[in-house]
């Protein structure tokens, strides 16, 4: 794209130096302050120097800190399986049905990460209060579906425009029914794509700190994100060790499935926005 | 089509409607309902020490636009939106030239960087927290061994600085989506322009602007309203950070509408902040819905 000119040269270099330090080595810090043992925490030396797995072993032993990890597991497994099961049922209606209301609900749809999830909290909180669902997962499930659901619909309406008519219309012709001709034909073309809204409703849940920290009272019910909020804000004596330790426990799993399904995530994640 | 076919079973309207109705149930039981109700909310005394609320008319919105700290809020936010969505904008998009040249290594640079995007918003808070630490922070501790400064500074605990530490901390976890989206833009410019430009004896900047920029303007636009909005949004930063503070510094709407509800318990004033929020936001959905329908 651009010629390798002098000037080239000189802003492709700086540019690398300058750019990869301010991405890469805050990340290295952590990891760095997390293999500290703890009475080296305030030293400024960088991996060269005495390294230990105690504070990472620390916070896999904490029996709090991994009830958090559990609940968190249950939640963004579940919660990303009914957000890819819900966006698909939505996109294939989209897609190939046609009825009144379709598009303005299209068009909701699109528009609910646009509304101001911290106003929507309030009311969601004395809903989920009033059915005495705050010391559940539900409240986090149900609310997580729906910030899935633009990107979800989106990416798979997108698959699905893609399977020809006569396909579906040779099924039917055959004696396929409408659900049959979904779970046998539609459903599986579009498997790449369910794999990456699967990601992403993860992701979203794992990290979400707003309303896990708000929809759910009980302790034995506390997802990670507030739970660490909760357990190292406010400290007098602040651990850094340990709160880089358990920054690093709660990275592992998105991070993992994120090396292993890569290809699927950036589609995913571009392609809520950008139609091509 | 063939209804007289289908012997009890439903027809294709009747299926639609059926798939569609999960999805819009927890839409309205999610998004729709709260947002009227909160809506609601804000015209009433409502508050979460006391079951029981009465119609206040306008009384939160006059307390609200009659405190000065709201308009310092609003203030706070849109200087949060807009350096938050500007730099890493603009160095998301360096990296994406940088890493578009397809150097050995660079697959994998784009690889770890997002990795900085997918871990928990709170995991970033903290570790950001602690590089800006005012007794024991690495960017003290290299100040000082540089000798820029004789003592250290607490840059979490003064007002002007704690804001710019929060956009920082904001800006490095939002850098690698807007390099993902840019890279896939810079991908997508029409490569015989670029050569046809060159026969015509254009230098670099001028291929950039004449060519780059006016082919990657639909997804700049996609992404600073998109990456807006998420600011608009955003929470957990400030909040691990700083939980708005000090001194209100880095409090911006949602941290403000978080604190009156849940720390206050002044249900009905956090809904009327959230309103008058609703419509800034709502100001930036209806440019972002344009700009998807045109590309639909």
């Amino acid at each position: 794209m651009f010629q390798k000119t002098l000037a080239f040269r000189i802003f492709f270099i700086f540019s690398l130096i300058l750019i990869g330090c301010f991405v890469f080595l805050p990340l290295l810090w952590m990891i760095n302050t997390a293999l500290k043992p703890a009475d080296k925490t305030f030293t400024l030396y960088f991996f060269a120097g005495e390294l230990t797995l105690e504070n990472i072993i620390g916070i896999l032993t904490d029996k709090t800190i991994m009830t958090y990890l559990k609940n968190s597991l249950i939640v963004s497994f579940l919660s990303s399986f009914m957000a890819t099961l819900v966006s698909s049922f939505a996109a294939y209606s989209f897609s190939k049905f046609r009825y009144r209301g379709r598009k303005a609900i299209m068009g909701a749809f699109m528009m609910s990460q646009a509304f101001p999830q911290a106003i929507l909290l309030l009311a969601i909180y004395l809903m989920m209060q009033r059915f005495h669902l705050l010391g559940s997962y539900w409240s986090l499930l149900i609310s997580y579906i729906v910030f899935t659901l633009p990107v979800g619909t989106w990416t798979l309406k997108g698959y699905f425009d893609g399977i020809s008519n006569s396909l579906i219309e040779s099924a039917k012709i055959d004696g396929a029914g409408n659900f049959r001709i979904m779970t046998r034909i539609v459903f599986p073309m579009a498997v790449p794509g369910m794999i990456s809204i699967a990601i992403y409703g993860f992701v979203w849940s794992w990290n979400d700190l707003l309303y896990a920290m708000t929809l759910v009272t009980d302790p034995a019910r506390r997802t990670l994100a507030p739970g660490l909020v909760m357990t190292y804000l406010g400290e007098a004596s602040t651990n850094w060790a340990a709160m880089m330790s358990a920054s690093i426990v709660a990275a592992i799993p998105v991070t993992v499935i994120f090396v292993f399904l890569q290809r699927y995530f950036i589609t995913g994640l571009t392609s809520g926005a950008v139609k091509e | 089509m063939a209804k007289f076919r289908n012997n009890g079973r439903l027809t294709d309207t009747q299926t639609g409607i059926l798939l569609v109705i999960p999805g819009l149930a927890v839409f309205i039981a999610v998004i729709l309902y709260p947002f009227i109700s909160a809506i609601a909310m804000s015209f009433t005394d409502r508050s979460l020490l006391n079951p029981n609320s009465s119609f206040v008319g306008l009384d939160n919105y006059i307390k609200v636009f009659s405190d000065p700290y709201f308009f310092q809020t609003v203030w706070t936010t849109i200087i949060f939106v807009v350096f938050a969505t500007l730099i890493p904008f603009t160095l998301g998009l360096i990296w994406a030239i940088v890493l578009n040249q397809g150097f050995r290594g660079s697959e994998f640079l784009r690889g770890v960087t997002l990795v900085n995007w997918i871990i928990p918003g709170t995991a970033i808070g903290f570790l950001w927290s602690w590089i800006f630490n005012g007794q024991y922070g690495i960017l003290n501790g290299l100040l000082s061994a540089l000798g820029i400064i004789d003592e250290n500074i607490s840059f979490l605990g003064q007002p002007a600085s704690a804001l710019i530490c929060v956009i920082i901390a904001r800006s490095w976890q939002m850098l690698p989506w807007y390099m993902a989206f840019l890279l896939g833009g810079l991908q997508g410019v029409p490569v015989e322009r670029i050569e046809a430009a060159r026969i015509d004896g254009a230098n670099n900047l001028q291929v950039f602007r004449y060519i780059v920029i006016p082919g990657m303007r639909q997804i700049f636009f996609l992404v600073l309203i998109l990456g807006a909005i998420g600011n608009l949004q955003h929470f957990d930063i400030p909040w691990t950070m700083t939980e708005g503070g000090p001194a209100r510094a880095t409090t911006t709407l949602s941290i403000e509408v978080y604190r009156t509800a849940f720390k206050n318990w002044k249900l009905g004033q956090a809904a009327t902040v959230g309103t008058v929020w609703a419509v800034l936001l709502l100001l930036f959905s209806v440019v972002y819905l344009k700009q998807v329908r045109e590309s639909d």
